[in-house]
């Protein structure tokens, strides 16, 4: 169904744009390199496809005449949602130029802040992109190239916005959130089933570290077991 | 941050930036150690003693100098403590303290928008399970009230923020969580901590804003445009400005409460009112001091209601009549026939030394209604210019009052269309001839006194004067090229100091 579709594409791209936000946090701290810089291209270029996307299938449902009155205001909320993430993911890619700017990654002048972040954030990124891991394949000067593609991504993403504005009439004041106030406190009740599958992602990278720390375990109650065996029956 | 909104960044930003950046420095910035944790270690921490050495050394300043930059660092958010992070103050011990990461440094630039703090105070929200306290408890149910209609994208966003932060080590997870309180304590700062992004109104323009560092063709326009602007205003010699406000700290220093302390006690401090009651609007028996202070200028005696009761009084005894001053013979006659000459107006019938202004006393009465007028309510104008137009400016009216022609000409132009200002030009005219009128009740009012023995714990014997020989020679100077009313002035202050004379029998003393 359309309405489904819909909140599966919104739910990826929100997931892409909060990636995006955790990397762009670290820009120019301690944990900036040519390989953050990599994921970050990777991570918008990702969210700019899911946007348009969701944007023809958003606007398409919204031109049909033949909605009813609450399917209308679910396609709505779905769409003063997804124009927030656009322009939360805009903002973002600005700061992410701004900041890129005036903290280049080769300049020996201008070191970066120590902020004690320091590991790699490639799970993040694969998280965004929905895949298991990220391989990085960047070259020398990726990042000055890389700054000037950032730049035309954010013409295209404002002027998207501005076509989103002019040609779909929602007035964002009569929509009605669905969620009240303390629902995130209930867990998982509203996560879609793109969330479900991410939650499965999840918890992908973290099994090698589980498996290994239940195998050692084991092995240890083994040897305890035995060693208690032969005890017992020596005495 | 979300929204277009982009101001400018405040300069004393972008130099505190430029400090963090060099402190980052690796050979030349600021030492960094290792913070232990149970498992995890953190590197690039800092200690608030080595961040005041590097001050002092870097900038050559004191010791107190360098802390206190250091705790501007602080309270603006590019270093934040990792023991107490609520408190803004930099210690010079070996409290830990660490860089703020660049994305979340205080801008003007970038300013904090609502939904990103309402997305952090979910993601407290789920993180405290539901315990969020105080301020930011209301903060919540505020926003939550505020952006109703993108509060899914709110709880949408808390949670995938929260799941992609889970795929970061420990290490960093914690680094990151502390910078994010550390840019929202500094954005929105609890109750009782005042913010360091207040501007004041005079500070928010942008042109005091802008430090232009390149001289390209649109720095040098705004110069040009600078310029212009400024030879069209009015300037006055700072030599003049300086005198005149020698002289008026001089005349006014006696008489300000704070400065020569009040009699016969501050209420403030003992609780005794009796200076209140004395210097009431409306007494028998002015003060001293209070006399005095008409004395200085036509202003200061219209300004008091006691002064200007007075002044009705003076107006309406001396002009119908019965003197009971006693100052019309000699010079005060002579002052007298001068300044009736002095204002009676071109164009206009009857001269000589009739009194050609009109009944004194309805001049006052003309000025306090156009005081009301130009103080008054709004709604009221049209009926308070109608009232004032039949009682003093119609032809035949009860009270007339004289104006000269030019000036009737512009005031019955201007009712037409009245508003609170339409009859300040008549207003103006008036007022210049009550003022050559208010210099005689003035001296007259210092001797003999009007109004009987002063009143008890007054204020001692002070000296009214002018000012200095050299300011007085010099207003003299400048009255023989100016117009009469100076030259009067001039004439005045002479007679002023004669009649007021300190130990003459009779003297007002306490």
């Amino acid at each position: 169904m359309a309405r489904e579709e819909c909140k599966a594409l919104l739910d990826a791209l929100n997931k892409a744009t909060a990636c995006y936000h955790h990397l762009v946090l670290t820009v120019g701290g301690s944990a900036d390199s040519q390989n953050l810089r990599e994921e970050l291209q990777k991570t918008r270029q990702k969210a700019q496809e899911l946007a348009v996307a969701t944007r023809a299938q958003l606007t398409a449902a919204l031109r049909d005449r033949g909605l009813g009155a609450e399917e209308r205001a679910e396609f709505e909320r779905l769409w003063v949602a997804f124009s927030g993430c656009l322009d939360l993911l805009e903002a973002d890619m600005r700061r992410a130029l701004a900041l890129g700017t005036a903290f280049p990654l080769h300049a020996p002048r201008r070191p970066l802040v120590r902020t004690g972040v320091a590991g790699a954030a490639a799970g993040v990124a694969a998280r965004a992109l929905s895949a298991r891991s990220l391989r990085h394949e960047a070259e020398g000067d990726f990042d000055v190239d890389d700054q000037r593609e950032l730049e035309r991504e954010i013409l295209q993403v404002s002027e998207m916005i501005h076509d989103m504005e002019m040609k779909v009439n929602v007035p964002r004041w009569t929509v009605q959130a669905r969620q009240t106030a303390g629902a995130e406190l209930q867990a998982s009740a509203s996560a879609s089933s793109v969330g479900a599958v991410s939650v499965q992602e999840r918890t992908g990278p973290c099994d090698p570290s589980k498996a290994l720390a239940a195998t050692v375990f084991s092995a240890v109650l083994l040897a305890a077991v035995a060693l208690a065996v032969c005890v017992a029956k020596l005495s | 941050m979300a929204g277009g909104r982009r101001g400018v960044q405040m300069p004393h930003l972008s130099k505190m930036e430029r400090v963090v950046v060099s402190m980052q420095d690796p050979d030349q910035g600021v030492e960094m150690r290792n913070q232990r944790l149970r498992i995890t270690v953190i590197p690039h921490t800092v200690a608030g003693s080595d961040v005041v050495d590097w001050l002092v050394q870097k900038y050559c300043i004191s010791e107190e100098e360098a802390l206190h930059l250091g705790t501007l660092l602080v309270q603006h958010g590019y270093l934040y403590s990792l023991r107490s992070p609520r408190s803004l103050v930099l210690r010079p011990d070996d409290t830990p303290y660490r860089f703020q990461t660049p994305y979340f440094w205080t801008s003007t630039l970038w300013p904090a928008a609502e939904l990103d703090y309402a997305i952090y105070l979910t993601k407290k929200n789920i993180r405290k399970q539901g315990a969020l306290v105080g301020h930011e408890k209301e903060h919540y149910d505020q926003l939550h009230r505020k952006i109703n209609h993108t509060w899914d994208l709110v709880v949408m966003q808390a949670r995938e923020q929260l799941r992609a932060a889970k795929q970061r080590r420990k290490g960093d997870r914690l680094v990151i969580a502390c910078q994010e309180q550390t840019y929202w304590l500094v954005n929105r700062p609890p109750p009782g901590v005042p913010s360091v992004l207040e501007q004041g109104p005079e500070r928010s323009s942008c042109t005091a804003g802008r430090v232009q560092m390149t001289k390209n063709m649109e720095f040098y326009k705004q110069e040009m445009e600078r310029c212009r602007k400024a030879l069209t205003r009015a300037r006055v010699k700072s030599s003049i400005c300086l005198e005149a406000y020698l002289k008026f700290s001089s005349q006014h220093g006696p008489h300000d409460p704070i400065m020569s302390g009040c009699l016969p006690s501050n209420p403030w401090v003992t609780d005794d009112d009796t200076y209140w009651t004395m210097n009431a609007p409306s007494v028998a028996v002015p003060t001293k001091l209070r006399v005095e202070r008409w004395g200085f200028s036509f202003q200061e005696l219209l300004e008091d209601p006691l002064g200007r009761a007075h002044f009705m009084d003076f107006l309406r005894t001396e002009f119908s009549g019965e003197r009971p001053y006693a100052l019309l013979e000699g010079p005060g006659r002579a002052l007298l026939l001068r300044t009736l000459r002095v204002s009676a107006s071109p164009g206009h019938g009857s001269g000589g030394p009739h009194l050609a202004c009109g009944p004194p006393a309805e001049n006052l009465s003309f000025w306090e209604a156009c005081e009301e007028l130009r103080h008054g309510r709004q709604a009221q104008v049209h009926a308070m210019v109608d009232s004032v137009y039949q009682q003093f400016l119609a032809p035949g009216a009860a009270r007339w009052v004289n104006i000269d022609s030019r000036t009737m000409e512009r005031t019955l132009e201007g009712l037409q269309q009245p508003h609170r200002y339409v009859l300040d030009d008549a207003q103006l005219h008036i007022y210049m001839l009550m003022k050559k009128v208010g210099v005689r009740a003035r001296r007259a009012w210092q001797y003999p006194a009007p109004w009987g023995p002063a009143p008890p714990h007054c204020s001692p014997v002070h000296t009214c004067s002018l000012g200095s020989p050299l300011q007085r020679s010099k207003l003299r100077l400048r009255g023989r090229r100016a117009c009469p009313s100076l030259l009067l002035k001039e004439r005045s202050s002479c007679d002023f100091k004669k009649y007021f004379n300190v130990g003459a029998p009779g003297w007002l003393s306490c």
